[in-house]
């Protein structure tokens, strides 16, 4: 069954790179560009097999969007991992506080990536 | 797979120049508004943003800069500094400092690395942390042999482990990838009674053993999301190497981030990246000093230097050699700039498409027609016709459309630019922008921001009055500098407009007659005497100041605005202020043009230059020696050119007191060019002769005229230059 990714983040470059990443590897992608965004698009849309968010947007930033996430029925469950910079370390502990899976450090490289999802992802 | 994302660069480099405007507006907006945490964040976020993704393309310069400059912006933003000007001041000079990274890593211009480690040392000191020194290679993983080794794990994962999306059965998954997992033992001591039990925790712990000929940080890393919140020891036992402590809790992560650095540094090198100079690698390993090799260096010779001691080669063809690698480098620059790209708004793309589908529907009513034409329909033809048109226009229209943008981008550097003329100049000065939403082609938008920019410091540092000088003359002290721009007919202006002390006529006129433009008793008006200031070498400033004064600039500003086929008007009053009009064709795709015959053929000439076009008497017409054909055009003699000879035509007319004589103007010079008659005026789309045939002498590019026929149009600048030449030639 073909999976859906949710990719959220404001850099519309960032997030193409992402999504090229992962429809790369089969995913279907949903792209919103800030928390806001993508609680908007998930209500109602298809069901979400994975996050992968940035943490820093306007609007909603990354960790609200997690608690938010985490309070939906949908995703109580589901893979959330965030981007994160290698020097934001506290906010590696505010994201799994908010209840993210785990983390991408920027800037990756598309195979890690994949690795880091296929470690969290059931089949 | 890394080199993947280089299809994203050019979205990168645009998204990046948004990101550095946001950021200069903010910084100037904060020194307004020093505690809008609201703006901090915004700034924040797009440093942060230009950070992430300069990395995913190996611009390690632009990431560690902007990283800097984000740790003071945090600083900023969590209240933990106050913004002061000085910071303003550093933050700013360090957007122009990233800005130049950019390019550099965009077309590979040269960085002046002094700026970039002294900014990076103040924002370090003004962040209160140390600079390390370019940041250490991160040492390799220690090879181990491939020797198997057997691991014991036990593992107790915290309870909450499911809420955070986490599977337990994905890491067996993954350990069993790794080698053969045995003894997996699971300890059900915690589960509770089956009433007590949240089926969404996790009551469990597992032992297990695993044998493997990975080394310990892979198997560390198959736990990085867990291992902070779990009970986990990992032992490895009965292997031939050293036993090793179980990982303490500081130390999470540490294998899986190395495992990244190792990967983004090979990207790096898959871009590019050179092998380090055998100098730098002596240093490193402390068999010379840093000096030495300085020394050494200083020593070196250049190849070309080498090869004139030699006798190989004399200094002019090294000299020559030098020129021809500069043209290179700068042709191979101007290449990787050369693909551009455009953002549009899918509101225009959605309206363009909608359009598409009308033609088509007229289209085929048209054809459905054709089909089956009788000639009572005639009337429904003409209605047909007329919708096609609609469409066409339309369609037309919104192509040219989607290359507008909003002249605001084109504004949005000169608040900065203001303000640090102000600073410069010791003279208050606002910026007043309108108009900002005016849109125009985004060809003409990049190049009218140099001449724009030399009229606002032409203001700022010649019109505007210092603040004493002002308030003597019964004026706020606080200079005005207005920028704004409008449409007018099928033309943009921008106006350039100061409340200074306007232009001072004898000062112009005395300066031109010293510099041998007038002649001394000569007789102008206001109009003939302030294009002077276009003039060369032109300026009466009484100091050459930092800033203009020069005399480079207003004739520079001329020549770009005609050359964008623009033109440049100037209106002044004595003590209160002046204003530059920049008069521009919205597009430069298409232009406006007086078709005109010369026996049968058809040249269109650019509606802009045409002065007037006169049938002269036999008594203005002139042949001087060395220069000629001249006629006298009031007084003036203009040299004079028949357009059949230039362009080899079998011409109605000879006898220029028959034909037309069109008398166009660029740059300040004129020309009369003889042709047989005038047609009209139409809009005309250039398309380019280089690019479908090759370049052609006094021919700037060619149309399709309404009979299918092609049509050239002239290049009134080239003509000019054939003029001068032909009186070369003759004398």
């Amino acid at each position: 069954m073909i999976k859906t990714a949710l990719i959220v983040d404001d850099s519309p470059t960032m997030r193409q790179m992402v999504a090229f990443t992962l429809t790369n590897a089969g995913f279907n992608v949903l792209e919103a560009e800030d928390g806001k965004d993508a609680v908007t698009k998930v209500a109602g849309g298809p069901k979400i097999n994975i996050v992968v968010t940035d943490l820093n947007m306007p609007k909603m930033d990354g960790i609200s969007l997690i608690k938010e996430l985490r309070k939906m029925a949908a995703f109580k469950f589901t893979p959330i991992l965030m981007l994160t910079t290698e020097s934001a370390a506290d906010k590696k502990q505010a994201g799994k506080d908010a209840g993210a899976t785990g983390w991408i450090v920027k800037p990756f490289n598309p195979e890690v990536m994949l690795k880091i999802i296929a470690k969290i992802l059931p089949a | 797979m890394s080199n993947d994302f280089s299809q994203f660069q050019e979205a990168f480099f645009e998204e990046a120049g948004d990101h550095l405007a946001i950021v200069e507006e903010g910084l100037l907006a904060l020194e307004q508004h020093p505690d809008d945490l609201d703006l901090l964040n915004k700034i924040f976020r797009s440093a942060h943003s230009i950070k992430g993704t300069s990395g995913m393309f190996g611009f390690n310069a632009v990431a560690q800069f902007t990283h800097k400059m984000e740790t003071l912006l945090d600083l900023l933003r969590n209240g933990q500094k106050v913004v002061t000007l000085e910071i303003a001041d550093l933050l700013l000079k360090s957007t122009d400092c990233l800005k130049t990274l950019i390019d550099a890593a965009k077309t590979g211009s040269p960085v002046d690395g002094d700026t970039v480690q002294r900014l990076t040392v103040e924002l370090a000191t003004a962040s209160n942390t140390k600079v390390e020194a370019s940041a250490p290679p991160s040492t390799p993983l220690p090879l181990t042999p491939n020797l198997s080794r057997c691991f014991h794990i036990a593992w107790t994962p915290p309870e909450w482990l499911f809420q955070r999306g986490l599977d337990p059965l994905q890491i067996f998954k993954e350990l069993a990838n790794l080698g053969t997992l045995s003894q997996v033992a699971v300890d059900t001591s915690k589960l509770p009674e089956l009433v007590a039990m949240d089926p969404e925790k996790c009551y469990l712990a597992w032992t297990m053993k695993l044998e493997t000929v990975k080394d310990r940080q892979v198997v560390d890393a198959v736990f990085e999301f867990v291992r902070e919140d779990s009970k986990l020891v990992i032992e490895e036992r009965e292997s031939l190497s050293v036993k090793r402590e179980a990982p303490e809790s500081g130390r999470e992560c540490e294998a899986f981030e190395s495992g990244t650095k190792t990967a983004s540094r090979e990207t790096s090198a898959v871009d590019g990246a050179e092998p380090k100079p055998l100098g730098e690698i002596l240093v490193e390993s402390g068999i010379v000093s840093r000096e030495t090799l300085d020394h050494a260096l200083a020593q070196q010779k250049r190849v070309g230097q080498i090869l004139i001691e030699q006798h190989a080669a004399t200094p002019q063809q090294v000299e020559q050699a030098l020129q021809k690698q500069k043209q290179q480098e700068s042709a191979s620059q101007s290449k990787k700039t050369d693909t551009a790209s455009i953002r549009v708004d899918t509101a225009k793309i959605d309206k363009l498409i909608n359009l598409v589908g009308e033609l088509v529907i007229t289209q085929s009513m048209l054809s459905d027609l054709g089909s089956r034409f009788e000639m009572s329909q005639i009337s429904v033809l003409l209605e047909r016709m007329a919708q096609l048109e609609r469409n066409t226009r339309e369609i037309q229209e919104r192509v040219m459309g989607i290359r507008m943008l909003p002249i605001g981008t084109a504004f949005s550097r000169f608040p900065r630019l203001v303000r640090d003329l102000s600073a410069k100049a010791g003279k208050k000065i606002q910026l007043v922008l309108s108009g900002e939403e005016t849109e125009l082609d985004k060809t003409v938008i990049e190049s009218i921001g140099d001449p724009l920019i030399h009229l606002v410091r032409n203001s700022a540092d010649h019109g505007l009055e210092p603040p004493e000088e002002r308030l003597d003359n019964n004026k706020p002290e606080l200079g005005t500098i207005r920028l704004n721009a409008f449409h007018e007919g099928g033309n943009i202006c921008i106006t350039v407009e100061d409340d200074g002390r306007g232009l001072n006529r004898d000062k112009i006129l005395a300066k031109a007659v010293k510099q041998g433009l007038i002649a001394e008793n000569e007789k102008l008006s206001d109009d003939q005497i302030w294009p002077l200031i276009f003039k060369p070498g032109f300026s009466t400033a009484e100091k050459v100041t930092d800033v203009s004064g020069r005399g480079v600039g207003m004739d520079v500003v001329k020549r770009n605005i005609e050359g964008l086929g623009g033109t440049v008007s100037i209106k002044t009053a004595l003590g209160k202020g002046t204003v530059f009009t920049l008069k521009l064709p919205l597009t430069l795709a298409i232009i406006e043009g007086m078709t005109v015959r010369v026996g049968k053929d058809t040249y269109i000439v650019p509606l802009l230059s045409i002065l007037e076009s006169i049938q002269p008497k036999a008594e203005v017409m002139k042949t001087v020696i060395g220069k000629g054909e001249l006629i006298n055009v009031r007084s003036t003699y203009l040299p004079m050119m028949r357009l059949y000879d230039v362009f080899c035509l079998q011409p109605e007319y000879t006898d220029p007191t028959k034909a037309i004589l069109l008398i166009l103007e660029t740059e300040g010079e004129r020309v009369a060019v003889m042709v047989d008659e005038i047609l009209g005026q139409q809009q005309v789309v250039i398309k380019s002769m280089e690019q479908n045939f090759r370049k052609v002498a006094g021919v700037a590019g060619a149309t399709i005229l309404g009979d299918g026929t092609v049509g050239f149009i002239l290049d009134v600048r080239g003509l000019l230059e054939m003029s001068r030449q032909s009186m070369l030639v003759a004398a």
